[in-house]
């Protein structure tokens, strides 16, 4: 065994009112510079929808991720020979229309207009070309289903959903908000893409980040992510991505989108896992156990003998205390409310989301006999299972369950005013576990829902001699 | 060894090309890791470069392997395994004009498509037209002499290029070959010393070192200072 931490998210979907906060503080932060104007660290996607960049899912189009292949976990786009024949033209490499061609306005020519009868107009001009651009698509051109009667027919979490149009009508029209970041996965096939390895796993919190003085451009990290979450920066001709906000993790802060969320949807917090199962996990044949084998990976840090190996592994005990109040730990692997999005792809990700509950359809089915709740939800169980464990529905339904049988249970808490535990054995709950899901569910503070150790420089760096730099390493001479 | 042209163009010139090219890649490598890169455009336009870049990159490699094999190994060696100079010259000929076309024709493909789409247009800088403009010149000039050059170079322009890179010039062989080979041979040099400043550093980044490699890595802070 082979402990190793990581600095993990998950986000309640339940509450996420799609608003776009996170992607804003995190644009004007890192990705407000000429060639990275395309590129969203973060964005959020309206569920149905092909999302950005368009069918991102699909990975039959896009050939990202890992597969097994010859009973081997193989890259899905090709091994390595194979990238080295085609370095010269990247066949799976998405062009800059795949997520849109970024654009401005000319806002003087509001105020240097001459008197007309009219008001000035702006017109669209490329960030690319300074051309007038006619607008096609956008970051969030799907926003709250626009358009979704035509982009919906190509979501691929549609997938064995029974009268798939039907949900493109308005009168069973359902929809979720789906925000996303980099997965910074156990199995990262961008890392695995990387001809150069530039690309590489922080040992110490899991952080997947892009070398930029390694990176010589040869763009197999943005076609390997299955999530499209590796970008190419056009004017600087190499990749980046999202860092986690690094730089506040190391002191102690969350990431600026877990920051600024207005929902409070977004939990951070360490997880301890076996390094040493990844390959093993991730080559799992079928593909609807993916999820039980990521969750496998995970230890428990309140186990004396893992807390013992942690400390062996080099991890320092500021890591084994947050991971021992991680509010992830709980979400993911205690109450198992949190799911990966799409583990068919073979990552291990690390980014997870509570599956959003919606309004019932109807209470009883005709005969009268109550149904399960998750079947009659207006969002169909398979399509959150699609998105969320690779069509498997058993895990989503007993995540919804639980969701569920909270509210009720809280409902005769505070105004049945007779509490009514029924609710709750039926999913596997006790009601000191109901209440401390509330707690965190609902009125979690700012460091409860962020637990994150401080990184620990003493260990590996001379302080003393490092008084008063600015904290970047010395660059290479000149 | 009295001074003349034909010294300047053949001795003097190739070296100061090769101490340029050395400096050069040096210096850029040490103060500029930064722009190191293969600086691609295949975000902005797909449709031409999925043709154009294949074919002009594989047609270098394979010419540069032709150049490689044809001019440094002396033809004593191609002798003693039965190829004799006529035969050497007729596989070389034959050859050259299949990678030379594909070059020629892969440059400029990529020189139309940097100056006539728009995106690219606007993501080039001159260098990046002055390289391709210089790699066109060099291979226009090299595709004709396989197509109707036909000079049998063998005892007069291989020798010197051996001298050359032997470090015990002889700049006289090169006095009686023809002028277009000569170009051809000048401008390849202007190229190689404009190379480290240009995009074609990215030759030496040939990622070889991904083929033995562990698909995932960790690294572990521990740098100190």
């Amino acid at each position: 065994m082979k402990i190793k931490a990581q600095i993990a998210m998950v986000m309640n979907l339940d509450k996420c009112i799609g608003c776009h906060t996170c992607s804003i503080p995190c644009k004007n932060v890192w990705t407000n510079r000429e060639g990275a104007e395309y590129i969203w660290y973060n964005n959020v996607e309206t569920k149905p929808g092909v999302g950005y960049p368009k069918k991102w899912e699909n990975q039959s189009e896009w050939n990202g991720g890992w597969r097994i292949k010859f009973g081997r976990l193989s890259l899905r786009a090709g091994g390595k020979s194979n990238k080295m024949l085609n370095i010269f033209h990247n066949p799976d490499l998405p062009e800059i229309d795949d997520y849109y061609e970024p654009w401005t306005y000319n806002y003087g020519d509001l105020a240097s207009s001459p008197r007309k009868r009219n008001q000035p107009a702006l017109r669209p001009k490329s960030l690319l070309t300074g051309k007038n651009l006619q607008i096609k698509w956008g970051p969030n051109w799907e926003d709250d289903l626009a358009g979704v009667n035509v982009t919906g027919l190509e979501d691929v979490n549609f997938r064995s959903v029974k009268e798939h149009n039907a949900y493109l009508q308005f009168k069973k029209v359902f929809m979720f908000y789906l925000p996303r970041i980099c997965e910074h996965c156990l199995n990262p096939s961008c890392v695995a893409s990387c001809p150069s390895g530039a690309l590489y796993k922080r040992d110490e919190d899991g952080i997947v980040l892009v070398d930029q003085e390694q990176c010589r451009g040869w763009r197999y990290c943005v076609s390997g992510c299955p999530y499209k979450k590796v970008y190419f920066n056009w004017r600087s001709g190499r990749s980046e991505k999202c860092i986690f906000c690094y730089p506040r993790i190391e002191a102690g802060l969350p990431t600026l989108c877990a920051e600024t969320c207005v929902g409070r949807i977004r939990y951070i917090g360490v997880l301890l896992y076996d390094a040493d199962r990844i390959f093993r996990a991730a080559s799992t044949i079928n593909e609807k156990l993916l999820y039980e084998a990521q969750t496998s990976l995970f230890l428990d840090p309140n186990d004396p003998d893992i807390a013992a190996r942690a400390i062996e592994n080099g991890i320092p005990e500021s890591y084994l205390d947050a991971a021992r109040r991680s509010p992830v730990y709980k979400l993911i692997v205690k109450w198992k409310l949190a799911l990966p999005p799409h583990p068919e792809f073979r990552t291990l990700p690390m980014v997870w989301y509570i599956p959003p509950l919606s309004p019932l359809v109807d209470q009883a089915d005709r005969s009268g006999e109550l149904i399960d709740i998750s079947d009659n939800m207006r969002i169909p169980l398979k399509y959150l299972a699609n998105v969320l464990a690779a069509g498997e529905e058993a895990p989503v339904r007993l995540a919804l369950r639980r969701l569920m049988a909270l509210r009720r249970y809280m409902r005769s808490v505070r105004v049945e005013l007779q509490p009514d535990a029924s609710f709750l054995e039926e999913v596997g709950l006790d009601e000191a576990t109901a209440k401390e899901m509330y707690a965190l569910l609902a009125v979690a503070k700012y460091d409860e829902r962020n637990v994150i150790p401080t990184v620990r420089r003493e260990t590996v760096e001379d302080l003393h001699r490092r008084q008063g730099e600015c904290g970047y390493p010395p660059a290479s001479l000149g | 060894m009295k001074f003349d042209w034909n010294t300047l163009a053949f001795l003097i010139f190739p070296y100061l090309s090769f101490a340029v090219f050395t400096v050069g890649h040096a210096w850029r490598y040490l103060t500029d890791p930064f722009h190191w890169n293969a600086k691609s455009s295949e975000i902005l336009e797909k449709d031409s470069l999925k043709y154009a870049s294949p074919l002009f990159h594989y047609g270098i490699v394979l010419t540069f392997i032709g150049h490689f094999g044809g001019l440094l190994i002396p033809q004593t060696i191609y002798d003693a395994v039965g190829i004799d100079a006529d035969e050497h010259t007729r596989i070389a000929i034959v050859l050259g004009m299949v990678f030379g076309v594909m070059s020629l024709s892969g440059v400029i493909l990529l020189l139309w498509r940097r100056r006539a789409k728009d995106r690219v247009a606007a993501a080039s800088t001159a260098n990046d037209t002055v390289t391709l403009a210089l790699l066109l010149f060099v291979i226009l000039v090299g595709t004709y002499n396989v197509f109707f050059g036909h000079y049998h170079l063998l005892d007069t322009l291989a020798p010197w290029i051996r001298s050359i890179v032997s470090f015990s010039p002889n700049p006289e062989l090169m006095a009686e070959v023809p002028f277009a080979y000569q170009l051809h041979i000048l401008a390849a040099f202007l190229l190689f010393a404009f190379s480290p400043f240009s995009r074609l550093i990215h030759i030496w980044s040939l990622p070889i070192q991904y083929l033995p490699r562990s698909y995932l890595l960790f690294r572990r802070r521990n740098y100190k200072f």
